[in-house]
């Protein structure tokens, strides 16, 4: 089979916004994106969802056009818009059929570039923001995840969730979200990525002429990159909900930055400890032999900063103590005895034999170009990337276990009826009540 | 300047090439073919869901696919999904009311592999109790997630619950509480001994594979085994509803719910197109009727219409369903009274033209854009074929929904959206002191 990696093109627009594209032939589908270098971690302290729901805001209604003409408008050519905000980036996305190429990338420039910022939609979004959240309480899954960033992070950038904070509301004005867009939209630190069934140079050519004049705000924040100042101690932190039959777990540490030079090694013995699925140790300890959980896993976010690492599951409530003190001496085992070269083989033969299933649709591609441009990967990274994972030698891999795991520090969170284990958590360690809110 | 033929989106065909065939043993074989990407998606859909089963077995077909992963006489627990993941494979499985599937997502070199180890389960899956026992204890934890802990999970069981009284879609694929706790080894291996054969087995070949030798590898791996013919079956009907039926679910929760249930048609009636594109134009993106008139305006915290998208629709007439979550502080009954008026007011007047093409445009792109998935190319045809014994009805889908016309829509409305024929269940929220007075959870 030819040479089947998809080439990256690039492109400087006159305003010196970067275009990055790649043409794809398998469906005549488009996908746009606009990118932000910035995203919640500038949000103030106490309006978590500036950045998120400035974007969403972008997504209803221009200069030109009100919330429902633009939806109308897009949706009758069978697209779908939509504007979000995570941490390091904001990105505001334009996807539908290749045919309507230029009516697509024309919207995409008008929402970026000429907003409204309508006050009715604004106060829309608050309550509606404050339903879903009310709702996403309800799952005991996204609760426990949440409660953890900011048990883990505290006040620092990476601590609040970024769709907003049920305590916090009513702080955010609309003058907090045009801040973030008038700072923060600006070519310098901004890119559009393009995957679909349009060649390059006509894309070069229309975004010239669509966004090479765009001039935007700034200057933009600095980038956030920094460890933060403080992080939670470690230890046991109960959340009690006695009407629950089972207990969320998630367990973790602080993490690396996307930059770290054992990004690969690390990515590796991840796989092992609890990324690999059935592979991985936690899921063959705790699931396979156990029957403690459906499911378990851990990942390391790899961010601008360090960003968390988190092992997450639940178990029926009668098995919680086991299961934290379990998921206590997989990290450790593997951190003291190192891995096996069969286990690294393993975990290099799946990433390299996946590779090709993530260049399938053009979502995927476009996900791949915007991590490259926001980490400055480089154009070859995808050229380059079995080569990398290849390279991880058994001593390098080993010598990542044990410089980045640290079960000595765990910060561990059980949310469920903790009347059901209390006692028997504090026979592991200290045990803090959190309150409820 | 001229685009070249690859990226010039009028010259695009969706077509789906198949390759079908059937091995002596009664075994269905569909060939994809795409050569674009090194990566292939092989299937293997048993005919065997929750519809097969009988109350006091009821998640017997679910936990049956866990069992498959358990090992065989060579091959130790979860060695299967091991071996392949540590080729770049993706891995899983999923049961369903009419089947369940297998499937591995993997690079085209290893198909070979794929089928060997498939055929390994098939023939020489080893069962014992201690990996029976833990493996139940796992699936007992997924009903409490999926289910009791969930928030809408109890709700939506008590809807099917009650929308059924005959058809076995009335009890979940995961099963009943009670019915787990007493499955036995012997239970599964009847089942598995009934279920698992050639006869009542769909598998699919979707990407870089040759239709010719993917059918050598597929007789090498599988021709063997026998058929030993499927046990009498007779077809299910729900009889039709006359009434409304109503229940309440109580439990502890932020936000008052309900969920209504329709009961419409099964994934081969004509009439599915105009019902996807009605539940379309009623929440389907944000110019949707009920995104405007409840989403928007924080009327609702939530509203939408479901049916199963292609290729998920249900073998048997299934249920088009409602859910509403009302926005906090707003009382449900309130927000329950405006969808039905404006349902009736659908059912009235119809819907406008450009309603109609938007949701065909909406749903066309979403074909096309699934259809860059070999593994969703793959299930479209496999479960056509198993579903409704013809896997070329995929390539109808796009002329299918564009052939529908306003009229259609507004006779699917009158013809399903009845009081008569709904089932409503709200979620009532309770404090956690009355929540424990009636009793456990499961």
């Amino acid at each position: 089979m030819p040479n089947y990696i998809p080439e990256i093109h690039q492109a400087t627009l006159p305003n010196g916004m970067n275009l990055l594209g790649v043409e794809y032939a398998r469906a005549p589908w488009l996908s746009l994106t606009f990118m932000a270098k910035r995203g919640s971690e500038t949000d103030p302290p106490g309006k978590a969802g500036v950045a998120d729901w400035a974007a969403e805001l972008l997504t209803l209604g221009s200069a030109g056009r009100s919330q429902l003409q633009l939806a109308q408008d897009i949706e009758a050519r069978g697209a779908s818009l939509s504007g979000r905000s995570g941490f390091d980036a904001t990105l505001i996305s334009l996807e539908g059929l290749a045919e309507d190429f230029e009516e697509h990338l024309a919207t995409l420039a008008e929402i970026v570039q000429t907003p409204a910022f309508p006050e009715d939609e604004f106060l829309l979004i608050r309550e509606r923001r404050r339903a879903e959240l009310v709702q996403q309480l309800q799952d005991p899954r996204e609760m426990a995840s949440l409660r953890y960033l900011r048990l883990f992070f505290g006040d620092s950038p990476y601590g609040h969730p970024a769709p907003g904070d049920l305590r916090t509301l009513d702080a955010l004005s609309l003058a907090d979200l045009q801040g973030f867009y008038q700072r923060e939209f600006t070519p310098g630190t901004s890119t559009l990525v393009a995957v679909g069934m349009v060649e390059f140079p006509t894309l070069v050519r229309e975004a010239g002429r669509l966004w090479g004049n765009f001039r935007g705000g700034g200057p933009a924040s600095p980038a956030f990159t920094a460890p933060p100042d403080k992080v939670c101690s470690p230890g046991i932190y109960l959340l009690d909900r006695p009407d629950l039959t089972q207990s969320e777990i998630r367990v973790g540490h602080l993490g690396l930055p996307r930059s770290h030079p054992d990004y690969f090694p690390l990515k590796l013995v991840n796989y092992i400890l609890g990324e690999g699925g059935f592979s991985s140790r936690l899921m063959t300890r705790i699931r396979s032999d156990l029957g403690f959980t459906y499911g378990i896993r851990s990942s390391f976010s790899f961010r601008r900063a360090p960003g968390p690492f988190i092992i997450s599951t639940f178990t029926p409530a009668a098995n919680t103590a086991a299961v934290v003190q379990e998921i206590g001496r997989v990290v450790r085992d593997l951190r003291q005895q190192g891995l096996t070269s069969q286990e690294l083989e393993e975990a290099q033969s799946y990433y390299v034999g996946h590779f090709p299933l993530g260049l399938e649709n053009p979502g995927g591609i476009s996900r791949l170009l915007l991590s490259i441009d926001l980490f400055d990967l480089g154009r070859d990274y995808l050229q380059g990337y079995c080569e990398q994972i290849r390279g991880v030698s058994l001593k390098t891999a080993a010598q990542s276990a044990q410089e980045h795991l640290h079960p000595e520090s765990l910060v561990i969170l059980v949310m469920g009826p903790a009347a059901r284990y209390a006692e028997a958590l504090q026979e592991l360690g200290a045990v803090q009540f959190l309150e409820a809110s | 300047m001229t685009p070249s033929p690859k990226f010039a989106p009028a010259a695009w065909q969706p077509g789906i090439e198949m390759v079908q065939e059937t091995l002596d043993n009664g075994l269905t074989l569909l060939v994809l073919p795409d050569r674009s990407l090194p990566i292939v998606s092989l299937q293997l859909h048993y005919q065997v869901g929750s519809r097969n089963e009988l109350p006091g077995i009821t998640g017997i077909s679910h936990l049956f696919e866990h069992l498959m992963f358990r090992g065989t006489e060579t091959r130790g627990p979860e060695e299967f999904s091991r071996i392949l993941q540590s080729r770049g494979g993706e891995i899983n499985a999923f049961t369903t009311r009419d089947h369940t599937s297998y499937f591995e997502n993997l690079p085209s070199e290893h198909l070979e592999l794929g089928l060997e180890l498939e055929a390994d389960r098939l023939l020489h899956l080893k069962l014992d109790n201690d990996t029976f026992a833990p493996e139940l204890q796992v699936v007992i934890s997924e009903r409490k997630l999926r289910s009791v802990d969930s928030p809408l999970g109890l709700v939506e069981e008590e809807l099917f619950a009650a929308a059924y009284t005959q058809h076995p879609y009335q009890w979940p694929v995961i099963g009943w509480d009670q019915d787990l706790r007493h499955l036995s080894l012997k239970d599964c291996l009847a089942y598995y001994r009934s279920h698992y054969h050639p006869g009542k087995l769909t598998v699919v070949i979707a990407g870089d594979a040759d239709p010719g030798q993917a059918r050598d590898l597929v007789a090498r791996h599988f021709g063997a085994i026998p058929n030993p013919g499927a046990p009498a079956t007779h077809p299910f009907s729900e009889p039709p509803q006359r009434g409304e039926r109503r229940a309440v679910v109580k439990k502890v929760s932020q936000v008052e719910a309900l969920l209504a249930g329709y009961h419409v048609v099964d994934m081969g009636h004509p009439d599915y197109y105009p019902l996807q594109l009605l539940a379309t134009i009623l929440t389907g993106g944000r110019a949707s009727r009920f995104h405007q008139e409840f989403v928007r305006p924080g009327k609702a915290a939530s509203l939408e219409v479901e049916l199963a998208p292609l290729p998920f629709s249900a073998q048997d007439p299934d249920l088009l369903v409602v859910v509403a979550v009302a926005a906090p502080g707003s009382p449900l009954a309130a927000l329950e009274e405006e969808v039905w008026q404006s349902l009736e007011r659908l059912r009235r007047d119809g819907v406008e033209s450009l309603e109609l093409a938007r949701a065909k445009k909406l749903l066309r792109s979403q074909m096309v854009k699934s259809l860059a998935h070999n593994f969703f190319r793959g299930l479209l045809a496999g479960l056509f074929h198993l579903k409704t014994g013809d896997a070329s009805r995929a390539n109808r889908i796009l002329a299918s929904f564009e052939a529908v016309s306003e009229a259609d829509i507004l006779r699917v409305a009158q013809t399903y959206l009845r009081p008569d024929n709904r089932t409503v269940v709200t979620l009532q929220p309770v404090s956690p002191e009355e929540s424990a007075s009636l009793g456990p959870l499961a």
